[in-house]
C-alpha cells in the first residue's frame, strides 16, 4: 500500500485512507540536523526542520505529503518540501479561525482534498470506503481513549500515527483487554499527578522519564491525547450508510464536524477561549503542568505567560520545557526530578 | 521615524542624501500619533489588514507593527523585549510582537504609548503570529479580536478562498456595526476606496522613481517613508505626501542628483529592514557606490484593489489575499524576478530575519531560482541582539567584490 505523509493532526486521515492510502503522520526522529541546515534556517523548530532532514536523506518514500495550514513554519515547509523532493505535494487550507462560520470553508476545503486524494490514486472515493475509514479511525480513537484512562502508552500512540491503523487498532484493543484482567492498576497510580501540555514530542522516552521521576501522567500533546481526542458523536455516522444518495456529502459534513471539534490547538483561534478552557480544565485534577514545548514554536510560547499566570492562579506550579532534537535526556530527568522535589 | 543618528556619530560626514520629504513624514507621523490620544473610537489593525473599513467609520487605526519600526530605528528594541521577556514571552518570538508587549507592560514607548483598543482586528495574511500577539493583547485589554482568516495561496487563488474572504469582510462590518452601534456607511467606504486605491499608486509611483539610472533613491529612502501607506491609506494623506516627494525626486534627477555617488551596482533588498542599523547600511553601501534600487518589502504594499469591479468588497478580498507574503515560493520568486528586472538590478541582499519565519523560511529555495546572484546576510528587524556587524560587513564585502 503507498503511503501518504502529514505532519499536523488536523490533517483528514480518513480521506487518505479512503482513497487507499496509508496515512502517515512525519515526525522528526532524535537526530542532529545537517542536510536540512542548507534549506531551513536554524530558527526553526526541531520537527519541521527534523522532518526535513528525513526526507533529505531519503527515509521517507512517500507517494505524497499533505500540508495543513497551522503555522508560519510548515505554511512555507510546504514549498521547501516539494522543491527538493519528487512527492506530491498538497496543502490542504484548514481555517485558523475555528467559529462556526468558517465550517463551510472547512467543508469545500476537504472536497478539494478528496478530488486531490482521487487524482493521486486514480480512482473515485465511494461512499462506503469513507464511511468504514471514518468508523475504522472513531474506534480506533475511542479505543486509544480508553487505555489513555487506565495506562497511557505512548509507543503504541507513536505506532498509531505512523502504522497501519487496522493492525494498531488490534494491537490496542488486545492491549486493553489485558490491562483489564489486571487487578492491581489502580494501586499503582504514583501520588502526584502531572499534566504535560505542549506540542510535538515523538519520544516515548520522554514520557517515560516524567512517570519514572513519580508523576502519574496525563497530557495534552500533539503527539499525544490530542491525536485522538474529538468531541463529536459518532452516532450521526451509523446511519449514514442507510441514505445511500447523499452519503458521500454526510460523510463529508461529519468529518468537517468532526475535526471542528478536535481537541484544540494554539494554531487556531477560537471563540470563548476555548483553547485555554480546554487545558485548565485538564489541569483541574493534577497537582503540576509541564510545559512541553519546541524551541521556536511560536503558537505554543505566545499562549505561555498567560497560560502560566491562570494556572498558577489556579493554585498548580509550572515548569517549562523547551526543547531542540536531538535533546538529552539526562538532562530533562535532572530537571523534571528537581521539579518533583519542589512539589 | 527616527534615522539613526546620535550614537553612530559623524553625521556632518555622512554622505547620505536626505530626502526633504523624510522631514514632512515625520511631522505627518506625528500628528498620526498625537491624533491617537484623542480618538474616540480605536482599534488596532495589522499591516496587511484591510485598514478601509476602519476609515470608513471613523475609527482610529494603530498600527503596532509600525510602531515596532519606530522603536527599532531608535534602537530601543532589547530595552522594550525585556519587559515582555520578563513576562515570559520567549525571546525567540516576533520582536515586534515582544516590543509591543514590552511597552504595554511597562506602559510606555517612544510615543508615549499607544492607545488602548476597542477591538483587534487581525489578518493573517503577513503572517500567523499576529493571530496569537493579537489575542495576547486582547486578553490583556479584554477586548475582543476579529480575526480576518485569509487563506494562504500556495499555488492558486482558489474561488472558494475569494468565498470565505468576502464573506468575513460582511461579517466584520456587522461586527464593527454592532461594537461602535453606528450603520456602516457605503458612500464613505467607497470614499476611503478611492483615496485608499489613489495613495497607493502615487506610492507606487516614487517606488517607481528608482528604475532611473542613477537612482534618485535608495530603498532605505522608501522604508523611512513607509509608514504614511502603511498607516493613513484610506485618507487624502498619502496621495499629497508621495506626490510631493515624487516632485522632489523629479527634481532631483534634473538637477542630477542622485542617491549615491557613481552609482555602480544597483541592488535589492528583500525582507524588513534591520531598522537599528539603516544608516550604518546606507553609509556601507554608499561606500561601495551600490544602490539599493529597490526591495520586497515596500513593494508589497502596492497591490491595487480594482475598484471599477461590480463588487468592491469582493476586489478587495481578493487584493488581500494576494499580497507578497501570502503567496508561495514560486510566485514570490516571480514577483522578485519582476522587480529585478524593472529596476535592472544586479545583485539581491537577503536579509534572513529571525523573527518573521514566513517572510525568510524558503528563502534558501528562492535564492537558487532568481536571476540573478544573492547573498544571505542574518539579522532580525528590531533586536539587535541578533546581529553582527563585522560578519554581514564580511559577508557583504565579499558579494559586492563576485558582482
Ligand atoms: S511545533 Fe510549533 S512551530 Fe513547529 S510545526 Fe508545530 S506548530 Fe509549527
Ligand atoms: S512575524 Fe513577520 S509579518 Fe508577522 S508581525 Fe512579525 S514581522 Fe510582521
Amino acid at each position: 500500500m503507498e503511503k501518504v505523509g502529514y505532519l499536523c493532526t488536523f490533517t483528514p486521515k480518513e480521506l487518505i485512507w479512503a482513497a487507499g492510502f496509508q496515512p502517515v503522520r512525519i515526525l522528526a526522529l532524535n537526530q542532529p540536523v545537517s542536510l536540512a541546515n542548507s534549506h531551513l534556517q536554524s530558527y526553526s523548530c526541531s520537527q519541521a526542520r527534523g522532518s526535513l532532514e528525513r526526507m533529505l536523506k531519503g527515509e521517507l518514500n512517500f507517494y505524497g505529503v499533505i500540508f495543513t495550514r497551522s503555522c508560519d513554519t510548515l505554511m512555507r515547509l510546504a514549498d521547501i518540501w516539494e522543491k527538493n523532493s519528487s512527492m506530491r505535494v498538497y496543502n490542504f487550507e484548514f481555517p485558523t479561525k475555528l467559529h462556526e462560520s468558517s465550517i463551510g470553508f472547512l467543508r469545500r476545503e476537504l472536497y478539494d482534498l478528496k478530488s486531490t486524494l482521487e487524482g493521486w490514486s486514480g480512482k473515485e472515493i465511494e461512499a462506503e470506503e469513507l464511511i468504514s475509514s471514518i468508523k475504522l479511525y472513531g474506534e480506533l480513537e475511542k479505543t486509544l481513549n480508553m487505555l489513555f484512562e487506565v495506562q497511557p502508552d505512548y509507543e503504541l500512540l507513536l505506532k498509531a500515527q505512523t502504522q497501519n491503523p487496522i493492525e494498531v487498532l488490534e494491537e490496542s484493543k488486545a492491549k486493553l483487554e489485558e490491562l483489564g484482567r489486571k487487578e492491581e492498576l489502580k494501586s499503582r497510580l504514583k501520588s502526584r499527578k502531572a499534566l504535560v501540555t505542549g506540542s510535538v514530542c515523538p519520544f516515548p522516552g520522554i514520557m517515560r522519564l516524567i512517570s519514572d521521576s513519580g508523576f502519574t501522567v496525563i497530557d495534552d500533546l500533539c503527539t499525544g491525547s490530542r491525536f485522538f481526542t474529538f468531541d463529536v458523536e459518532y452516532a450521526g455516522i451509523n446511519s449514514i450508510e442507510n441514505s445511500v444518495e447523499n452519503s458521500v456529502e454526510e460523510a463529508i459534513d461529519f468529518l468537517a464536524k468532526k475535526y471542528f471539534q478536535k481537541a484544540p490547538c494554539p494554531t487556531k483561534n477560537y471563540e470563548n477561549e476555548r483553547r485555554f478552557n480546554y487545558v485548565l480544565n485538564k489541569a483541574k485534577e493534577v497537582d503540576a503542568v509541564i510545559f512541553l514545548l519546541l524551541k521556536f514554536c511560536e503558537p505554543h510560547f505566545f499562549d505561555y505567560p498567560q497560560l502560566r499566570e491562570k494556572l498558577e492562579a489556579m493554585g498548580k506550579r509550572t515548569l517549562l520545557l523547551e526543547l531542540e532534537f536531538p535533546v538529552s535526556e539526562e538532562q530533562l530527568r535532572t530537571r523534571i526530578e528537581a521539579f518533583y522535589e519542589t512539589l | 521615524m527616527e534615522s539613526e543618528t546620535k550614537s553612530e556619530g559623524k553625521p556632518s560626514k555622512s554622505k547620505i542624501k536626505k530626502l526633504k520629504a523624510t522631514k514632512r513624514m515625520q511631522d505627518i507621523m506625528l500628528g498620526y500619533y498625537l491624533q491617537g490620544r484623542q480618538a474616540e473610537r480605536v482599534g488596532w489593525v495589522t499591516s496587511g489588514a484591510p485598514v478601509e473599513f476602519l476609515y470608513a467609520m471613523d475609527i482610529y487605526p494603530v498600527y503596532p507593527e509600525n510602531h515596532g519600526a519606530l522603536i527599532g530605528a531608535s534602537k530601543q528594541g532589547p530595552y522594550f523585549s525585556s519587559f515582555a521577556e520578563e513576562k515570559g514571552f520567549s525571546q525567540d518570538l516576533c520582536s515586534y510582537a515582544r516590543c509591543d508587549l514590552g511597552c504595554i507592560f511597562s506602559e510606555t514607548s517612544p510615543v508615549g504609548g499607544l492607545p488602548r483598543p476597542d477591538f483587534l482586528l487581525a489578518c493573517n495574511n503577513i503572517c500567523n503570529t499576529v493571530v496569537k500577539w493579537y489575542e495576547v493583547v486582547g486578553r490583556i485589554y479584554k477586548a475582543p479580536v476579529f480575526l480576518l482568516d485569509i487563506p494562504f495561496v500556495r499555488k492558486e487563488l482558489k474561488e472558494s478562498y475569494i468565498d470565505y474572504v468576502e464573506n468575513q469582510l460582511y461579517d466584520f462590518i456587522g461586527f464593527l456595526e454592532k461594537t461602535y452601534d453606528t450603520e456602516f456607511d457605503e458612500g464613505k467606504f467607497k470614499n476611503v476606496l478611492r483615496l485608499s486605491i489613489e495613495g497607493v499608486q502615487s506610492y507606487g509611483d516614487v517606488l517607481s522613481m528608482g528604475k532611473h539610472k542613477p537612482s534618485p533613491l535608495t530603498c532605505f529612502d522608501a522604508f523611512l517613508n513607509m509608514a504614511p501607506i502603511v498607516c493613513l491609506r484610506g485618507t487624502e494623506v498619502p496621495s499629497i505626501f508621495y506626490a510631493e516627494m515624487r516632485q522632489e525626486l523629479e527634481s532631483r534627477i534634473k538637477q542630477g542628483i542622485f542617491a549615491v555617488d557613481d552609482e555602480k551596482y544597483r541592488l535589492l533588498w528583500d525582507n524588513i529592514p534591520v531598522w537599528y542599523r539603516m544608516r550604518w547600511l546606507s553609509e556601507f553601501f554608499i561606500e561601495k557606490k551600490a544602490c539599493m534600487v529597490a526591495d520586497t518589502y515596500t513593494n508589497a504594499w502596492t497591490a491595487l484593489i480594482d475598484i471599477n469591479k461590480k463588487n468592491p468588497i469582493r476586489s478587495l478580498a481578493e487584493t488581500y489575499i494576494g499580497i507578497y507574503l501570502n503567496i508561495g515560493l514560486d510566485l514570490m520568486v516571480d514577483a522578485i524576478n519582476e522587480l529585478i528586472d524593472k529596476f535592472d538590478v544586479d545583485g539581491v541582499i537577503i536579509h534572513s530575519n529571525r523573527s518573521c519565519k514566513p517572510y525568510s523560511f524558503g528563502q534558501y529555495e528562492i535564492q537558487r531560482m532568481l536571476e540573478v546572484p544573492s547573498v544571505i546576510i542574518e539579522a532580525d528587524m528590531t533586536d539587535s541582539r541578533a546581529f553582527s556587524e563585522s560578519q554581514v560587513e564580511t559577508r557583504l564585502e565579499a558579494f559586492l567584490e563576485t558582482i
